[in-house]
C-alpha cells in the first residue's frame, strides 16, 4: 500500500493532528513501509472466520451513581469558567 | 540494609519492618535513578507499607501525576485511584513512585518518552525493553520488590526479558483496567513485575478479579495462584511452537534449547506444536491495535484536561494544535496508522481482514491447547540492543513483539521468566503461554524452571557502583 503526501494529510485531518509538510512527508513514507508489511495478512485464507471478538463485552445495570467531583475536573480543565470548560466561539468565525 | 532489596518481596517483608523497608526503596531510588531514568515521579512522603511498589505512569494515582510519558499530560493528576491501585493500598502497599514508559505505552524500547529513555541496568548504553521499561529496570536494579506495568503487544513481558525479571502478562480481564489510561482496549491488561514467580503470583492474587468499575473485568473466581508453586512439571506437556523456532538464530536458540533440557529434566513432556499464523501476529497486531488508539486517544482534544495549544484561535485548532504539540512522533505514527485503518475505503482491507486473521489465530492456539498444557518460545528474538539502534526503522522495532503480541491477540496468559544470558552478559528469557484463566497453572511451570535454573538471583552491577 502506497501513502502520498495528499493521503498523509486527508489521514491528518480526520484524526485533527496538525503535521507540517515535512512532517507529512516522512509520515506517508514510514506508513508505507508498515502498510507494505501488513499487506502479508492478504495472503492468509480466513474462510469460516469473522471479525466480530471472542466474546461480547457485558454492560453494567444502568444505575445513577456519584461521579467525580466537579472541583477535581476543575483542577485539570485547562480554561474553566463558572463551572464549564472555556472553548474559543465555536460559530462565526474569530 | 541494601539486602532486603536484594531479596524476593515475600521474604524481604519477613525480615524488615514496613518503614524500614520503604526507606531502603527510596534510598536506592535516590542514589541509582539519575542514571537509569526509571522513575519519572517519587513519593518521598511514600506512607510505609509491606509492599513497596512502583506503578507504570499509565496507571492513576491521586498522590502522584500521570503522564503517560507525554508532554499532553505533562501536569496531569488524578482526581481517582486506579482499581489495581486502591487494592494494593488496602493490602498494606506503599507506591513508591511512577515509572517511564514509551509515551501511552506505544514502543518496545522506553526511548519514546517525552522525558527521555530508561536505561537498561545491565549496559546504560542498551533500551531495557519497553514500553513497561521503567518499572521492570527499577525491579531489576533492586530499587523496588516489584512493579506494575501494562501490556497491549508485550509490554511487560519483553521489558522483563531485557532486565532479567519475570513479567506477566494476565488473562485479558483477569485485572481490572479501571484506571489504566486505555491504549487498545481489546488487547490492554495491567501486567506485574517482580524478581520471583512467587512474587508475581502473591500481587496477582491481590489485585485480581471483578470490578463494577471495569466491565470487561471477568466473573471468573480468584485463584490460589502459589497453590502449586512446589508442584513440579513432571508429566505436563509443553508444545515448542514450531513456526516461532523457525525464526530463532545463534544464542537464543542454544538458550532455549537449554530451557527444554530444563522442563525435560523435571519429567516434562515436550514436543513440538503449530500455531501457523503466529508469524502474522505483529501484522495484526499494528492494525487493531492502532485502530482502537486512534480512537481511545481522540479524548486527548486540549478541552477538558492536558495541554491545550496556545495559539489555537478556533475550536478545530485547538483539537489539531494541541495534539500536534502534545503528541510524540511514535504516538502520532499510530493514531495515523490506525485511522487510515478504519478510514471509509480500507476499513474491509485491513480493519476487518486483521479481526478475521486474529480469529483464526485463537482458533489455532485453542486447538495447541487440546494438545498441550504450555505453549513455549523465547520471550523475544534478541537481547537488549543498543539505545538508537530501531528508531528510525518502527517496523524492525516493532518485530520485538513477535512472540509476545500473540498472548494478547489471543487474550491468554503469559509469563517471561529469565533464562540465562548471551555472551555479552545482557539476560535472556523462555516464555510461557498457557490457556485462559490458567495463571495457576502456568505459575507452576514457572516456579519450577526458575527453582532448577536460579537466574534470578544474578543481579546487575549499576553504573552508579561501578565508579
Amino acid at each position: 500500500m502506497n501513502i502520498d503526501r495528499n493521503e498523509a494529510r486527508r489521514i491528518a485531518a480526520l484524526a485533527h493532528l496538525e503535521l507540517d509538510e515535512p512532517a507529512l512527508d516522512r509520515m506517508a513514507a514510514e506508513m508505507t513501509k508498515i502498510l507494505t508489511y501488513i499487506d502479508q495478512l492478504r495472503e492468509i485464507d480466513t474462510t469460516g472466520f469473522d471479525e466480530r471478538a471472542a466474546t461480547e463485552t457485558p454492560l453494567r445495570d444502568d444505575h445513577p451513581r456519584p461521579s467525580t467531583e466537579r472541583d477535581a475536573v476543575a483542577a485539570n480543565a485547562p480554561a474553566w469558567r463558572d463551572g464549564f470548560f472555556v472553548v474559543p466561539k465555536v460559530i462565526g468565525g474569530e | 540494609m541494601s539486602d532486603v532489596l536484594e531479596l524476593p518481596w515475600t521474604e524481604a517483608r519477613e525480615e524488615v519492618s514496613p518503614r524500614e523497608y520503604v526507606d531502603a526503596c527510596l534510598r536506592a531510588i535516590g542514589t541509582h535513578n539519575r542514571s537509569l531514568n526509571a522513575f519519572l515521579s517519587v513519593n518521598d512522603v511514600a506512607p510505609e507499607g509491606s509492599l513497596p511498589i512502583a506503578v507504570k505512569d499509565n496507571i492513576v494515582t491521586t498522590d502522584l501525576p500521570t503522564t503517560c510519558a507525554s508532554a499532553i499530560l505533562r501536569n496531569f493528576r488524578s482526581p481517582f485511584d486506579a482499581t489495581a491501585i486502591a487494592r494494593l493500598r488496602a493490602r498494606g502497599a506503599s507506591i513508591v513512585g511512577k515509572t517511564n514508559l514509551d509515551e501511552f505505552a506505544m514502543g518496545s524500547s522506553t526511548e519514546h518518552s517525552a522525558f527521555g529513555p530508561t536505561r537498561n541496568p545491565w549496559d546504560p548504553t542498551r533500551v531495557p525493553g519497553g514500553s513497561s521499561g521503567g518499572s521492570t529496570a527499577a525491579v531489576a536494579a533492586r530499587l523496588v520488590p516489584a512493579a506494575l506495568g501494562s501490556e497491549t503487544g508485550g509490554s511487560v513481558r519483553q521489558p522483563a526479558a531485557l532486565c532479567g525479571i519475570v513479567g506477566l502478562k494476565p488473562t485479558y480481564g483477569r485485572i481490572s483496567r479501571n484506571g489504566l489510561v486505555a491504549f487498545a482496549s481489546s488487547l490492554d491488561q495491567i501486567g506485574i513485575a517482580t524478581k520471583t514467580v512467587r512474587d508475581c503470583a502473591e500481587i496477582l492474587g491481590i489485585i485480581a478479579g471483578h470490578d463494577p468499575y471495569d466491565s470487561t473485568s471477568s466473573t471468573e473466581p480468584v485463584d490460589d495462584y502459589a497453590a502449586d508453586l512446589a508442584s513440579g512439571v513432571k508429566g505436563l506437556r509443553f508444545g515448542i511452537v514450531r513456526e516461532a523456532l523457525a525464526q530463532l538464530t545463534g544464542e537464543v536458540r542454544a538458550n532455549f534449547d537449554a530451557a527444554v533440557a530444563v522442563l525435560r529434566g523435571g519429567g516434562a513432556i515436550v514436543e513440538e506444536a503449530s500455531v501457523p499464523s503466529i508469524g502474522s501476529a505483529v501484522a495484526i497486531y499494528y492494525i487493531v491495535a492502532n485502530a482502537e488508539a486512534s480512537a481511545n486517544l481522540s479524548r486527548f482534544d486540549g478541552i477538558r484536561y492536558g495541554y491545550r495549544s496556545e495559539r489555537a484561535r478556533t475550536l478545530d485548532a485547538v483539537y489539531a494544535e494541541s495534539r500536534g504539540d502534545g503528541f510524540g512522533p511514535e504516538v502520532k505514527r499510530r493514531i495515523m496508522l490506525g485511522t487510515f485503518a478504519l478510514s471509509s475505503g480500507y476499513y474491509d482491507a485491513y480493519y476487518s481482514r486483521a479481526q478475521r486473521v486474529r480469529a483464526k489465530l485463537r482458533h489455532e492456539f485453542a486447538e495447541a491447547f487440546r494438545a498441550f498444557d504450555f505453549l513455549i518460545t523465547p520471550t523475544t528474538p534478541e537481547s537488549a540492543f543498543p539505545i538508537g539502534a530501531k528508531t528510525d526503522d518502527p517496523l524492525s522495532m516493532y518485530l520485538n513483539d513477535i512472540f509476545t503480541a500473540p498472548a494478547n491477540l489471543v487474550g491468554i496468559p503469559a509469563i517471561a521468566v529469565p533464562s540465562g544470558f548471551d555472551r555479552a552478559g545482557l539476560p535472556l528469557s523462555l516464555q510461557f503461554m498457557a490457556t485462559h484463566f490458567a495463571e495457576r497453572a502456568l505459575f507452576r511451570a514457572a516456579a519450577f524452571y526458575e527453582r532448577e535454573t536460579h537466574y534470578w538471583r544474578r543481579a546487575p552491577m549499576l553504573q552508579s557502583e561501578r565508579a
